[in-house]
């Protein structure tokens, strides 16, 4: 396949692996956070973290939207589906998160209708296809997907549909990496960016680390050798005493980002003044709700929910996990109480979250050589 | 230090997260419905899907297409590949 094979040649990835090598400062200790749970994904199942030496660690940060969702807007989304005559419809990886009570999952084998789908278009069909239910999406998703229920919303207003609402969970990636930052428990060398959001967003809105925080970024891809190219891009700029934003998916991403995405964004959503993230606490201005013009679509304002805000289970670390503080593994329950089967917190169930990919890909190898 | 990097078999989406940057899967355009900015997409895998196409502008049949939840976000062209 074109725009892919060739970015997983496994002899460039070890010609890059030397390169790497050669770039780390002996005795210095790299962290390097990449962004978005779609790289670390990457990285566990192609093993890029046994090709690098020890001292150039990778954290892993909070870009899996899913392991953010708080459990009080999973009990949220339970009682919607729950109500009579509601069809509520979702991604996959939602299924299977647990709220204080039980998953979506649950709630469909206590005969909730509950459905997957693919994509917010194919909930738009399913409320044209049963004109007499009123079809409610789940949105979840950062800025990547936000722009895809953005258009399914204006398409469902042109069309007249009055059985379609969306129960809006879109996060926005800035804020909490600003609050990642700001933390004191973590210091960070510097940051894979998000390859995909930034396609939408652009390289613009991560100036901010480079300026504020004096932390090199490089906007990267998802394939292997786009990983491994973007961490030498990092070490090169730390060696050499630069820090800015680099984009190593140009053949993706636009410096200025997709224009339509970001206009048709600011039509539908606006800024939530502040949303809770697991892990992460209240963070203001980080997600978004449907604008005025669109709260007849607003399935909060359609159904009123609990917003009961729920603790994590004391067992459960993945606030830490998502804040880098700590490694899946070393998180009380891993691979124990809690697997992808029977999961306690959020990063167990997404593929995208750090503790199912550590799970799922078994890296075991964690002694690696200190150059 | 492993050596070889283990290149595992070509993603299976049907695994992946739709809600993250990992879904944004490489597509051609098979079929166009100009009106509605809709398209028909193949994936790597021969699976067809019906694609949202406003962000990317007009299309036409062979031209290749990043897709995230079922909206294409980018085009893919061979000389920025």
């Amino acid at each position: 396949m074109r725009f892919v094979d060739e970015f997983r040649d496994a002899d460039l990835g070890r010609a890059l692996a030397g390169e790497i090598l050669a770039a780390v400062e002996s005795g210095r200790h790299y962290k390097v956070m990449e962004v978005c749970g779609g790289h670390t994904h990457s990285i566990y199942k192609y093993g890029i973290d046994d090709l690098l030496p020890a001292n150039v660690e990778l954290v892993h940060g909070p870009g899996c939207p899913v392991c953010v969702i708080p459990m009080g807007r999973v009990d949220d989304g339970i009682a919607i589906a729950r109500e009579p005559g509601v069809l509520f419809a979702c991604f996959g990886d939602m299924l299977r998160i647990p709220g204080s009570d039980g998953t979506l999952l649950d709630a469909k084998a206590e005969g909730a209708d509950v459905r997957m789908v693919y994509s917010p278009l194919d909930a738009l069909r399913l409320a044209k296809e049963n004109p007499d239910r009123e079809v409610v999406f789940f949105a979840v998703g950062f800025e990547t997907t936000a722009p895809s229920t953005a258009l399914t919303l204006k398409r469902a207003k042109a069309e007249g549909l009055r059985n379609f609402f969306c129960m809006c969970n879109h996060v926005t990636i800035v804020p909490p990496l600003r609050a990642l930052l700001e933390s004191p428990d973590l210091r960070l060398d510097g940051f894979v960016g998000p390859g995909h959001v930034a396609t939408v967003v652009g390289a613009r809105p991560f100036e901010f680390i480079p300026a504020q925080y004096g932390r090199p970024v490089v906007i990267s891809g998802f394939e292997p050798l786009d990983i491994l190219q973007s961490i030498h891009m990092i070490l090169r700029q730390l060696g050499e005493g630069r820090c800015e934003v680099e984009n190593q998916y140009k053949r993706v991403v636009p410096y200025e980002g997709n224009l339509a995405a970001l206009k048709v964004l600011a039509e539908v959503f606006e800024l939530r003044p502040h949303f809770e993230w697991r892990g992460l606490g209240f963070i203001s201005q980080s997600a978004l709700k449907l604008s005025d013009a669109y709260r007849d679509y607003d399935a909060e304002e359609r159904y009123g929910v609990p917003g009961v805000r729920v603790a994590d289970p004391k067992a459960c670390q993945c606030g830490e996990v998502l804040k880098g503080v700590i490694k899946p593994w070393e998180c009380k329950v891993f691979g124990t109480a809690c697997t992808p089967e029977h999961a306690i917190g959020t990063c167990m169930v997404s593929p995208e979250g750090a503790c199912a990919a550590y799970y799922n890909y078994g890296r075991f190898a964690r002694e690696r050589a200190v150059v | 230090m492993h050596a070889d990097i283990h290149l595992a078999p070509a993603c299976d989406h049907s695994h992946g997260c739709i809600t993250c940057g990992d879904e944004g899967i490489p597509a051609r355009v098979v079929e166009v419905d100009e009106a509605q900015e809709l398209a028909v997409c193949a994936g790597e895998d021969g699976s067809r899907s019906t694609v949202e196409t406003a962000l990317v502008g007009a299309v036409q049949v062979g031209d290749s297409l990043l897709v995230h939840a079922g909206t294409a976000i980018a085009r893919l062209e061979e000389e920025r590949a």
